[in-house]
């Protein structure tokens, strides 16, 4: 079967050459000779721009602190996308075609204007503020803005959809039968979910916190509105240090180190995603 | 012959166009070229390049100016380091300009073409053109108590509220130093510790640091803040927020050529800067965006209603205070490294 399939692609791979080829000169070549940058100079290999970036301790903190956010959005983002993706499963298929629309429709909404909209909402002067006061629940706005709060809330609402539809498509190939078979045996519900289904979907629901990760660490609109500029975030940092400094051997170094770790999670969303394909 | 002048022409298109627009632009560079490309910051400011300087420009000569942006010194220094130069004239602000300058990129102009209209000195550098004056000062909503000086600005026990700041230190902190009670004219070069020490006094109470010059407006009309730093075109002209130039930073903003550019198309871009020293052009320009150009006296012109919104009258210019973007420039490295740590709490 295997055998059958690649003679068959073998002629769809000369058709691919020429857009293979273009990537790799039009954007793959610039882009390691930018991080070449990084390492060499006029005078050779150097590792002075990589000292500079473990000496001051600015660089560090904000690279720490974007794995950070990172980590908190991967997290809110599974905390919320599972359960979603879990209620989207069981519902009759019209519904679920509604929800879906739901949960894609803001994909198609420009990202900035979705992060401008968190300051109609959230805002001192916002709706949820001005219900809150009204209420006489709060005597003072809520800092919902401005802050890391800002930045998760509003990353998350970029990204949710990355873990939640790979996660549902997974979810719905998961045999029901074998909850079933589980609930015969005797398992409560709450059992056949906790060992038999979650096990099964736990690969895609990594893979998607690995996306949504991997994803977040390249954020540079979200932390530049919704942060306040007390919320530095690495991309941030190479706008500056591209743009206006201009020092594109730090950049260059901080963009290494940068894809030095997302090439690290991206393998381990490979074998993840290829665990998955195999059950 | 004439097929191979056919492929000629052919070939002569796809490298043109592989080589960006530099080269339909400059196909005829023995005489005056039909359309010179300029790199400016866009938004209501270009749209003030376009109907103070461009219009009388192309009417003049016939030839095309087109505008792309935003611009940058990253931009200006992928031109010149790939032997693209795409624009002719590039805007810069005052400390990018010295970053420029410093890196090698760009190059002198030609004032004996320019031929200026009487314009301040400061606009007139061997190598940049001051075309647009700004200021940053302070602003608040209409109706809190106003401050005086950045002394008062600084005081958040007697005029309480949020603040947004700049996210720009070269702008940051000359004013924490005027706040700290250093003189305008011993401010640089500046005493970073003491400006440093300074701005721990509000940072407690910045709530924004904004990067855009939209926000500061945003800021204050959504009680976000009750004070902030902001470009005076922003706030110019706002019916819910008063300001004052007093202490404000006057800026100039410049227009440089890359190095390397094409003759002919400098030659041309310098009667765009010709026009742009033009009092009354300066004039249509302000219809657009509450910013001036570089030639005194434009209260002259104006209603004294109107004219005291602009940063360049003889009594707004009086009690502003010009920064020394050449230090800026020069300390640029080592004040990013001092912010962000400052920001971070390091």
């Amino acid at each position: 079967m295997s055998m059958i399939s690649r003679r068959q692609g073998a002629p769809g791979f000369l058709l691919v050459v020429p857009l293979l080829a273009i990537m790799a000169l039009g954007f793959n070549l610039p882009l390691v000779m930018m991080l070449g940058k990084s390492l060499f100079n006029e005078a050779g290999i150097t590792f002075e721009y990589f000292k500079q970036l473990v000496e001051v301790p600015a660089y560090l903190r904000v690279l720490g602190n974007t794995f950070q956010i990172a980590l908190i959005t991967s997290l809110c983002c599974v905390a919320l996308g599972y359960p979603l993706a879990y209620w989207l499963r069981g519902l009759p298929a019209r519904w679920q075609f509604i929800a879906l629309a739901a949960v894609v429709i803001p994909f198609w909404v420009s990202i900035l204007v979705r992060t401008y909209a968190w300051i109609v909402v959230l805002g001192n002067a916002g709706i949820v503020n001005r219900v809150l006061l009204g209420l006489g629940w709060v005597d003072s706005p809520v800092a919902f803005l401005y802050n890391e709060l800002g930045v998760v809330i509003g990353t998350i609402n970029v990204l949710l959809p990355f873990l939640v539809l790979p996660l549902f498509a997974s979810m719905l190939k998961i045999d029901q039968q074998l909850i079933r078979a589980a609930e015969t045996l005797g398992a409560s519900s709450w059992k056949a979910f906790w060992r038999v289904f979650f096990p099964l979907s736990l690969p895609a629901l990594a893979a998607g916190a690995i996306l949504v990760f991997i994803l977040t660490l390249g954020f540079l609109i979200t932390p530049a509105i919704l942060g306040g500029g007390r919320v530095p975030m690495i991309a941030n940092m190479l706008d500056l240090l591209v743009n206006q400094q201009p020092d594109w051997e730090l950049a260059s170094v901080i963009s290494t180190v940068l894809l030095a770790a997302t090439l690290v999670l991206f393998v381990m969303y490979l074998r993840l995603t290829a665990q998955k394909d195999e059950t | 012959m004439k097929r191979r002048n056919m492929f000629n022409a052919a070939w002569a298109v796809m490298v043109l166009s592989a080589g960006g627009m530099s080269g339909a632009v400059y196909a005829q560079s023995a005489s005056a070229p039909a359309e010179i490309r300029i790199m400016e910051n866009g938004g209501t400011s270009g749209d003030s390049i376009e109907q103070g300087y461009i219009k009388p420009f192309s009417a003049r000569t016939g030839i095309k100016v087109t505008r792309e942006s935003p611009t940058g010194v990253g931009k200006l220094q992928a031109m010149v380091q790939s032997g693209k130069i795409t624009a002719t004239l590039v805007e810069l602000s005052a400390t990018d300009t010295a970053t420029a300058n410093a890196l090698g990129l760009i190059e002198p102009l030609d004032w004996e073409a320019i031929n200026p209209d009487p314009i301040y000195p400061e606009a007139r550098q061997p190598n940049a053109f001051g075309w647009q004056y700004s200021s940053t000062l302070m602003a608040w909503k209409k109706g809190s108590k106003a401050p005086k000086t950045w002394a008062d600005f600084w005081n958040v026990k007697d005029f309480p509220g949020k603040r947004a700041l700049p996210d720009y230190p070269a702008s940051v902190l000359p004013l924490a130093l005027l706040a700290d009670g250093v003189a305008p004219e011993d401010l640089y070069p500046l005493d970073i510790d003491r400006a440093f020490a300074s701005l721990e006094k509000i940072k407690g109470s910045v709530a924004v640091w904004w990067k855009a010059g939209a926000q500061p407006a945003q800021l204050l009309e959504d009680q976000e803040v009750t004070y902030a730093v902001a470009w005076s075109g922003r706030v110019v002209g706002n019916p819910k927020i008063d300001y004052t130039y007093n202490q404000g930073l006057l800026q100039l903003t410049y227009f440089v050529v890359p190095k390397g550019a094409d003759p002919a198309a400098k030659a041309a871009a310098m009667g765009l800067l010709h026009e742009a020293s033009k009092l009354d052009n300066q004039v249509a320009a302000t219809r657009v965006i509450p910013y001036t150009g570089a030639s005194p006296g434009i209260e002259k012109l104006l209603p004294a209603e109107v004219a005291n919104n602009f940063p360049t009258t003889d009594a707004n210019k009086r009690v502003q205070v010009q920064p020394d973007p050449r230090w800026s420039a020069e300390n640029a490295t080592m004040l990013q490294r001092r912010w962000q740590a400052f920001k971070l709490g390091l």
